[in-house]
Parts: structure tokens; C-alpha cells; sequence
């Protein structure tokens, strides 16, 4: 029996605001086991990206509450690393400044945590680019900057809102591989929101459909298929089809 | 201090941290009260208190003495020469710019000479525009009016140079002719910036026209004051320059509302 | 292609040099042996003269003596502006107990403008130094406050919260995150302050002092001597532009990460 790490009990989110009450979430029960890669699926914007900052810890919630390897969670900390849509990169630092900043923000020497930057960078494929600055580089060279940054925290676990979403077609494909290339070598926890069915098929352990604003859980699929998946072998193309159908329709 | 508090929280707290800035400009007039009125530790004629000001502000918007003239006449009169030569910078400054920015041609010609005028800050001009024009309505004016043009022109070229190229072929598959792509398309994009350069224009008005009285004039807030200061009248002095900060907020926030309600759906 | 590409180098200076001898022909069309010349000195005499004052004293000093003491009333004021200035925008725009306990007081004095300030000046601080000091900082600080402050309201929250979520404490994140994330718009507040510190010194010689390029122009005056005024005029633009360059280059430099470095 694999243990639970990420826990969601009956989760809500309700924004006051000039229009009134505004329930982005409507009472989420999720579980998340270690090192399964789960992917939100949805239509739209809303929700997703509030139930990802909730479990980060970067939003609290109004009702229920999550928890992450037994703890409550409160605020964002080193133990839930996070890549963001829009890289959220520090413009006035390098590469390596970025990715080393999580363990310089918790006083590791300079000699490890920049190996450690080092072991990173390597591995999501930007070596020698240590001293770039992010306004040089491409947009899969920076969620790629993202993710090592994430990484290198040593996260319990990895949230990642839509992080290929501004990337085109072709590029796109090659990070999904990527990101498969990388988790395969450093197994993590990931909860991974995106509204493209083709990219939650080829990535994910589970599926678990939400729905629009109010989001909550629609249904949920487990993904036995082995990898590297074929987007176009009959099983993947089944699938897909099924869970269209069942994914809410909005324009 | 965080910064993600959700909006309920901010406007609970608001309350708590308006009776602090409420709080705090008390305890400044209060100390400023003390120093000088209260305890007598400044003279009148180097910090009087803020009753003696305000006796001073009140008497003085009637009361031609010492100086002349009464508040409300200088007032009048800084009024009337920084409008004149505002409104000539504005109407001749904004148009110039759109123009440099369109036309390259203008732009190839204009700009250098521009680039010269642009430096030399509008008090320098007042001298030269005394020997010229004398010490009357005339040098003021023209000098006002070099301190409008400037930031017309500099932000009137700079909001037409951001139009995008997109909507620009965007008018140029319409079967736009050059003339109507500058005034349907880039005009309205650039009245964002061309605003902000009307509302700095105003303030260089204002200042500028202060600092001519200061030098030459026998109105104006800028000589009340300056006049003040050789009978050691700083009362007057500190009530003309309340009154000059006065009218220059009260004319920026014309202006700001003004602002607001043309550029309204025009992204900046 | 843009519609806005600008023309060559060489062709722009071609050009530019084109227009200001046009204009300088002008001039001098208009002043010799006009009527306005009676008024308006010609560019020759001009030109002249400042040439020759580098060596020949105006009053007490050269020209680039004048400049001197200009700059360098410029500089103490401009640079004890600047960093008041800079504390107390980013403290106000952090911390919002000092937004609530100052931000009223300098709204109430900002609409001033440091050319009002003069005569107060100079009956408080007398007609030396410390009275330009005074004027100057005001000039500077007035502007990179507000410019400082609003740096610190726009650094945009995804990025503080990103580095809270990599494991950064409140005060890390002020002095890692908020601090270089506004270092671009203090840097657009000391432009302006500089120019504005730089026209403040000139009038504030106007109005009394005993050198200075401020000075240069207003004894220019007094002796109905166009030339000397305009002598002054152009050492007070040619400085201006200088300074405007060097802080343009400077922030090409500072800001080379950000979209600003244009």
C-alpha cells in the first residue's frame, strides 16, 4: 500500500469580492500518493489554478483543509515546489542564480548548493548556460530554468499549473518528453494541471477530471498504459476520446 | 508582511491605518505649533506657527499690504500668464510631436534641434526672453510656454512611436491612406502618453512660471514671496508657498479626472 | 519591417548636422546688423566668447569653473536626496505603517515645488552653500520617493511568492525579491531627479549666488549682455545633455535584464 503524501479533505474556496460571492471551489476530496504524477484536467482557467495554489500553500483555503506528508498546510514553503504557466523566473538573476536560490535561501554552503544547481541544470539539459540571464533565453529554455529551480529545493512534492501552456506545438511535445525524461530519473510527487487532453494522456499515473467554476471533482481515470506512451496508439486514442466526451463543454 | 491578504482583510484593517495618517499630520502641526508659537523656541521671522500662517493666508487674500498686490490678485495674475503660455506649448507642442513621429522627414530635420532645446531647463530662458521682450507679460509667456512644449512634443512622439504595426496593416488592408492610419489609428493610441505629456506640461507651467516671478516680476505668487523674504515676512512667504502647492495639486487633479475620462479603453 | 525604422546612422547625422547649420545661418542672418541683433547677439559672438571663456574668466571663474561649482552643489544635494529618497519610498511601499505615518506629510509638501522654497531657503540658511544643498535635496528627493515607492507596489506578487515557496523568510524576500525587482524604476526616479536637481541649481544661482552657470546667466542680465546669457545657456544645456547620457548609460548597464535597457 502505497502511503498518501498529498491529502485534500473537503476543500472550498469562496472570494469576496465587488460582484459578490464568487465559490471557485466547491468542496475537493483528493488524494495524491507518492510519487504518482496526477494530472488535473479541465476546461478554462478558473479553479484549477486556485486548487494548485491552495495545495501550495500559496493561497489558504475557506473550507476544509490539505495536508502534505501529515502536515497542514499553511503556507508555501521548500517541501511543495511549484512551476509556474509563466516561469516566474528572477529576471535579475542568472540560471544559476535562480536555480540555486532555493538553498541559499536556507543557508546550504555555497560549494554544495552549487553542485547540487550544477546536478540540476544538467539535467533538465541546460548546461553551459549557467551564466545566461532569462530575458536570453527561449520560452522551453525557461520552464526548463522552472523546473530545475523547483527541483533542486528537494520538494516532497511538484506543482506544475499548466507550465507548457504559453509554449507552441513543437516545443511543447519536446518538454513533455523532457519532463518524462527527468521524473523517470528523479522520482517526485507531481500534480500537474493542464487543459490539453493529448498532454494529460502522455504524462499522467491518474487523471482526474475537475470541472469549471465552481471546480470539483468530475471523475477520475487511471492511466495504465506503459511509457514512453504512442499519442497515437489505439488504447491512447480511446481514451482520449472517452475522456473527452466526458470533460465539460465551454467556449 | 504578507502580501497575498485577501481583499476583506485590507479594507478591515484600512480603517486602522487611516487613524494613524490622520494621527500623524496632527502630531506634525502640533509639533510645528509648539516649536514656534508654543514655546517661542523660533522667532517670527524665521518659523512663525501654523495659526500665525493661517492668520497671515486669510488676512492676506485681501490684504494688499506688504507687497502690493492681494493673494487673490497674484494668484490671478501666475494664473493667467502660465495658462497663456501653457495652452500655446500644448496646442503648438503636441501636434509638432505627432508630426516628428510620423513623417520622417520632419523627424530627420526636427529632432536635432529639438535634442538642442530639450536640456536647458524653462528658468534658464528668462533672462534672455528680459532682454528681448522686457520685463512685462510677454517674457513670461514665451518662457512658459518653452517649458510646456517639451514634454508635449517628447510624449506626443513617444505615444505615436508605440502604435503597433499590427493595427497599422491592420488599416493598411482596409485601403488606409497614411493620413487616415496617423489619425484614426495612431493619434488614439497615443492619447495616453499625449495626456501625461499635457498633465507634466502643466507642472512645468506652474513651476516655471514661479520661478519668473521670483526673478522679475512685480506680481505673482513668485514675487509675493519674494518679496516677503526681504522684510522677513516668512508667514508670507509660507502662506504663498501653501498657496502655490495648493493651486498646482488643485490643477493636476483637473487635469488627472480630465485624463481619466478620455483615455478611458484605450490601453496604455 | 516596421513603420517606425529609424534611418541610418550616417543619414541621421547628415541631417542633424544639416538642420543646425540651417538654424545657426538663420540666427545669424537675423541678428547682423538688425534690428534684433541690437538685442540678440549673433552666433559668432557667442561661439566666440565661449570658446574664449574657458580660459578668460567670467567674473571669478571659467566657464568650466562655473560648471564645477554647479555640478558640484548638484551632486551632495542630488545624492542625499536620492537616498532618503530611496529609503523611504521602498520602506513606505513595504511597510504599511510607515505608507500610513509619512505618505500624508509628503503628499501635503510635495505640490511645493523646490523653486518656491528659494526665498524660505535663504532666509533660514543665508546665501551660502547649504541653501543650494537644501534646495537641491528637496528637488531630488521629492522625485525618487514617489518613483521608489511605486517600484515596490509593482513587483509583481507571483514572483514573491515564488521565492516564499523556494523557502525564502519575509525579510529575504525584501532584500533579494523586492529590492533588484524595483531597481529599474528608482533608476527612471534618479533621471528625473537629476534633471530636476540640475534646473534647480540654475535657478536657485539666478535668484543669488556669486558663481555658478546660474550665475553666468543672470549677470548676463544685469548687464544687458545677450551674449554672456547665452553663453551661460549653452554650458546649462550641454551639462544637462551630458548628465541625461551618462544616466542613460548607466542604466543600460543596471538594468540589463529588464525590458527597460532600450
Amino acid at each position: 500500500m502505497k502511503n498518501e503524501v498529498i491529502v485534500c479533505k473537503d476543500v472550498s474556496k469562496r472570494f469576496e469580492t465587488e460582484r459578490g460571492v464568487v465559490d471557485v471551489i466547491d468542496k475537493v476530496d483528493l488524494t495524491v500518493e507518492e510519487n504518482e504524477l496526477v494530472v488535473l484536467f479541465g476546461p478554462g482557467q478558473c479553479g484549477k489554478t486556485t486548487l494548485i495554489n491552495v495545495m501550495a500553500g500559496l493561497e489558504t483555503a475557506t473550507g476544509g483543509e490539505v495536508t502534505v506528508s501529515g502536515k497542514k498546510v499553511e503556507k508555501p514553503g521548500p517541501d511543495r515546489g511549484v512551476v509556474y504557466q509563466t516561469t516566474a523566473l528572477f529576471p535579475w538573476l542568472t540560471v544559476m542564480g535562480n536555480v540555486e536560490y532555493g538553498p541559499k535561501s536556507r543557508g546550504i554552503s555555497k560549494k554544495e548548493r552549487r553542485e547540487r544547481a550544477q546536478y540540476y541544470i544538467d539535467l533538465v539539459g541546460l548546461q553551459g548556460f549557467e551564466n545566461s540571464f532569462p530575458s536570453k533565453l527561449s520560452g522551453g529554455m525557461k520552464q526548463r530554468v522552472g523546473i530545475a529551480r523547483a527541483y533542486c529545493n528537494e520538494p516532497v512534492v511538484m506543482f506544475m499549473d499548466e507550465p507548457f501552456g504559453h509554449l507552441d506545438a513543437q516545443t511543447r511535445y519536446l518538454m513533455q518528453e523532457e519532463l518524462m525524461r527527468i521524473w523517470e530519473k528523479e522520482k517526485r510527487t507531481i500534480v500537474f494541471v493542464t487543459n490539453n487532453i493529448e498532454e494529460a494522456l502522455y504524462l499522467a499515473d491518474r487523471i482526474v477530471v475537475m470541472t469549471n467554476c465552481p471546480t470539483t471533482v468530475k471523475t477520475e481515470y487511471k492511466i495504465d498504459l506503459p511509457r514512453p506512451r504512442d499519442y497515437v496508439a489505439p488504447e491512447f486514442l480511446h481514451l482520449r476520446e472517452e475522456i473527452s466526451a466526458v470533460v465539460d463543454k465551454t467556449l | 508582511m504578507e502580501i497575498d491578504e485577501v481583499n476583506c482583510m485590507k479594507k478591515k484593517n484600512g480603517g486602522k491605518y487611516a487613524a494613524i495618517s490622520v494621527l500623524s499630520v496632527a502630531l506634525f502641526i502640533f509639533v510645528w505649533w509648539l516649536v514656534s508659537s508654543g514655546l517661542g523656541l523660533t522667532t517670527e521671522s524665521t518659523l512663525p506657527g501654523p495659526d500665525v500662517v493661517l492668520k497671515t493666508f486669510i488676512k492676506k487674500l485681501s490684504d494688499p499690504a506688504p507687497d502690493g498686490g492681494t493673494m487673490f490678485q497674484h494668484i490671478g495674475s501666475s494664473l493667467r500668464v502660465a495658462m497663456s503660455g501653457y495652452l500655446m506649448g500644448v496646442v503648438i507642442g503636441t501636434p509638432l510631436g505627432i508630426l516628428m513621429a510620423w513623417y520622417k522627414k520632419v523627424d530627420l530635420f526636427a529632432r536635432p534641434l529639438f535634442d538642442l532645446l530639450r536640456p536647458v531647463p524653462g528658468i534658464a530662458w528668462i533672462p534672455l526672453m528680459i532682454i528681448m521682450f522686457g520685463i512685462g507679460m510677454t517674457s513670461k509667456v514665451v518662457t512658459v510656454f518653452l517649458a510646456a512644449f517639451v514634454p508635449c512634443v517628447l510624449n506626443s512622439y513617444t505615444g505615436i512611436r508605440q502604435t503597433k504595426d499590427v493595427h497599422l496593416w491592420v488599416g493598411q488592408t482596409f485601403g488606409a491612406s497614411n493620413w487616415q492610419m496617423l489619425t484614426r489609428i495612431a493619434v488614439p493610441t497615443s492619447l495616453p502618453l499625449v495626456m501625461t505629456g499635457v498633465r507634466v506640461a502643466l507642472g512645468a507651467s506652474w513651476t516655471t512660471i514661479v520661478a519668473a516671478e521670483l526673478l522679475a516680476s512685480t506680481k505673482g505668487l513668485g514675487f509675493m514671496i519674494q518679496q516677503a523674504r526681504g522684510i522677513y515676512r516668512p508667514d508670507v512667504i509660507i502662506a504663498g508657498m501653501i498657496a502655490i502647492g495648493a493651486i498646482g495639486a488643485l490643477l493636476t487633479w483637473v487635469l488627472t479626472i480630465i485624463e481619466h475620462k478620455v483615455v478611458k479603453g484605450v490601453k496604455a | 519591417m516596421g513603420r517606425f525604422n529609424d534611418a541610418s546612422k550616417a543619414q541621421k547625422s547628415i541631417c542633424a548636422a544639416l538642420a543646425i547649420a540651417a538654424f545657426i545661418l538663420l540666427w545669424f542672418f537675423a541678428t547682423n546688423g538688425t534690428n534684433l541683433g541690437v538685442v540678440l547677439a549673433g552666433p559668432v559672438e557667442v561661439f566666440r566668447k565661449f570658446f574664449v571663456s574657458f580660459v578668460q574668466p567670467l567674473g571669478t571663474h571659467t566657464i568650466p569653473g562655473h560648471i564645477l561649482w554647479s555640478l558640484s552643489r548638484v551632486m551632495v544635494g542630488f545624492l542625499a536626496g536620492s537616498a532618503l529618497g530611496i529609503v523611504l519610498g521602498v520602506t513606505m511601499g513595504w511597510y504599511r505603517i510607515i505608507d500610513a505615518i509619512f505618505r500624508p506629510i509628503y503628499e501635503m509638501i510635495r505640490p511645493i515645488p523646490p523653486i518656491a522654497w528659494i526665498p524660505l531657503a535663504i532666509l533660514w540658511f543665508g546665501l551660502g552653500e547649504v541653501t543650494k544643498y537644501f534646495l537641491i535635496f528637496l528637488a531630488a528627493f521629492g522625485n525618487v520617493t514617489m518613483n521608489a515607492y511605486a517600484g515596490v507596489k509593482s513587483v509583481d506578487p507571483v514572483l514573491i511568492g515564488a521565492a516564499k515557496m523556494l523557502g525564502a523568510s519575509d525579510r529575504r524576500v525584501f532584500t533579494s525579491i523586492v529590492l533588484p525587482a524595483c531597481v529599474p524604476h528608482i533608476f527612471a526616479g534618479l533621471q528625473i531627479a537629476l534633471g530636476s536637481a540640475w534646473a534647480t541649481v540654475v535657478a536657485a544661482e539666478m535668484v543669488r549666488s556669486s558663481e555658478g552657470v546660474g550665475w553666468v546667466i543672470i549677470t548676463g542680465q544685469d548687464t544687458n549682455n545677450s551674449v554672456q546669457i547665452l553663453v551661460g545657456i549653452i554650458a546649462v544645456g550641454a551639462i544637462g545633455y551630458l548628465l541625461a547620457i551618462l544616466m542613460r548609460g548607466i542604466e543600460a548597464k543596471l538594468c540589463a535584464w529588464s525590458e527597460r535597457g532600450k
